[in-house]
């Protein structure tokens, strides 16, 4: 080997080393630096990537998209008036949950996101979303989809890359763990994806079930909410089998998003999810 | 230097279009890397020096884009500890496997290209082997499910299929800019009454 190349094979280790031991905050500048660069061909790419879905479809005539405008504007009232109702009840039962000293529970405050990039890492299973730091979002923060009438968890916001863009490690993803139970018992357990990104839609595992766990196929799951990570009653799929083992059962689940199809997600804000109340001061009556 | 310095722009301009390649469903979300097999093909064709500072320049720019800082212990409650895949590991990557390309060098340079372009999908397959088993390292256990070679195989096979087009889209650069690739083998076969190719 020439001294040329050792000259250089010393000086590319050298500046590798240097690189890995960069602290996290000068590795989150450098990505937000790359990210600016590169997000107007990220959302060309999206833009290109709808036009092609959308391409076999027909256009609208102005009367359908009138007549879909109005639908979506009753449909929009009628859920104003939902929410005004379950408000009140949720007031009520924090009331309630007051007196009891239990914990209160407060209506989920939703940042309405669209995912600009799917499956960017070639092993991990996440997306990216247009919102980031100015609406609020952190680390760790739930994201969901509606899932007919209830919620179904899409995943975590795992990384913020600015003021308008974050990174969701999806449910299918190994590393995504996520408390569980299986609805209508008290069997709880840990439900995570798979390793390498290898399918959209696989199934998820639910492991350490009780030995004594019973369910049935299209049993629903759903989150346990221990943890404080994740509220309680979000939907993450079906059972599809249960393997009973000498320890734990472990269930296999369908999920209930279609990850294949996400489009637009919602961030669950921290503050929404639950707080404690403070205990009530006890009476220093006799 | 003036090839070094168009090889370093079609690098960049690979990592824009890169965002426009989709996965495909069908090879168990594989996809074309364009930017690796963009920078094998460099790799193979400029000296020693040149290719550790297109790693460098490379890896850099793919972890300033694509690195996941996904910890082991995320939320299991014991905190976050160590990132997965540290951030420059795709330096390491660029630069291991572009010393295994410089090794089929000579052949390219005698204007063999079959076993450069079959080392060129190889090369991308190792490079997502690597991160994959320090994954499993981190995670503690070593899945292999089928669909994993599928994902492998068809990756390699994209850039197998891409690197003779950018293969000789940089050794038409070179003649251009005066870059000695001496591709001398290709020259000899394909020369017509002493017309060169």
């Amino acid at each position: 080997m020439s001294r040329l190349n050792i000259i250089f094979l010393i000086l590319f280790v050298g500046i590798f080393v240097w690189i890995s031991l960069f602290q996290p905050n000068t590795v989150e500048r450098i990505q937000r630096g790359a990210l600016s660069v590169f997000s107007p061909s990220m959302k060309a790419a999206d833009k290109i990537d709808g036009a092609i879905e959308t391409m076999g479809e027909e256009a609208l005539s102005p009367m359908e998209l009138r007549s879909q405008l109005d639908a979506s504007a009753r449909e929009r009232d009628r859920l104003q008036l939902e929410v005004l109702q379950l408000d009140e009840l949720i007031f009520e039962n924090n009331e309630l949950r007051r007196a009891l000293q239990y914990v209160e529970s407060s209506p989920l405050k939703l940042v309405p996101t669209r995912v600009i990039s799917r499956k960017p890492s070639s092993w991990y299973n996440t997306i990216v979303i247009d919102k980031g730091t100015s609406s609020g979002i952190n680390v760790d923060n739930p994201v969901i989809v509606p899932v007919g009438e209830k919620a179904g968890l899409v995943g975590k916001v795992s990384e913020v890359r600015g003021d308008n863009t974050a990174v969701v490690l999806l449910l299918t993803d190994e590393i995504c763990q996520v408390s569980a139970k299986l609805e209508n018992t008290q069997e709880q357990g840990i439900i995570n994806g798979q390793r390498g990104s290898l399918r959209s839609m696989p199934d998820l595992q639910l492991r350490y079930l009780s030995k004594e766990a019973d369910a049935t196929p299209g049993q629903k799951v759903i989150t346990s909410g221990t943890g404080e990570l994740f509220p309680p009653n979000l939907l993450l799929g079906e059972v599809i089998e249960l393997n009973k083992g000498t320890i734990d059962s472990q269930a296999v689940v369908k999920p209930s998003v279609d990850f294949d199809k996400l489009k637009d997600v919602f961030v669950i804000l921290p503050d929404a999810i639950e707080k404690v109340v403070d205990p009530p001061k006890e009476s220093e009556e006799p | 230097m003036i090839f070094f310095l168009f090889v370093t722009l079609a690098i960049t301009l690979a990592f824009f279009i890169q965002e426009f390649i989709p996965f495909f469903e069908w090879a168990y979300y594989s996809r074309l890397l364009l930017v690796h097999t963009v920078f094998y093909c460099a790799a193979v064709s400029v000296p020693f020096p040149a290719m550790l500072l297109l790693a460098l320049f490379t890896g850099f720019i793919w972890e300033a884009r694509y690195h996941l800082p996904v910890f082991t212990s995320l939320n299991m409650g014991t905190g976050p500890t160590q990132a997965e895949l540290p951030f420059g590991f795709s330096i390491f990557i660029f630069g291991l496997m572009g010393s295994f390309i410089q090794g089929v060098r000579p052949l390219f340079r005698r204007g063999r290209w079959e076993l450069p372009v079959f080392l060129i999908g190889i090369c991308t397959a190792g490079g997502m082997i690597i991160e994959y088993l320090m994954i499993s390292f981190h995670r503690g256990g070593l899945e292999v499910p089928p669909e994993l070679w599928w994902k492998m195989l068809m990756t390699a096979l994209f850039s197998t299929l891409v690197s003779p087009f950018l293969l000789l889209l940089f050794s038409r650069l070179a003649d251009r800019v005066g870059f000695k690739i001496r591709m001398e083998g290709i020259t000899r076969r394909y020369s017509y009454d002493g017309d060169t190719f």
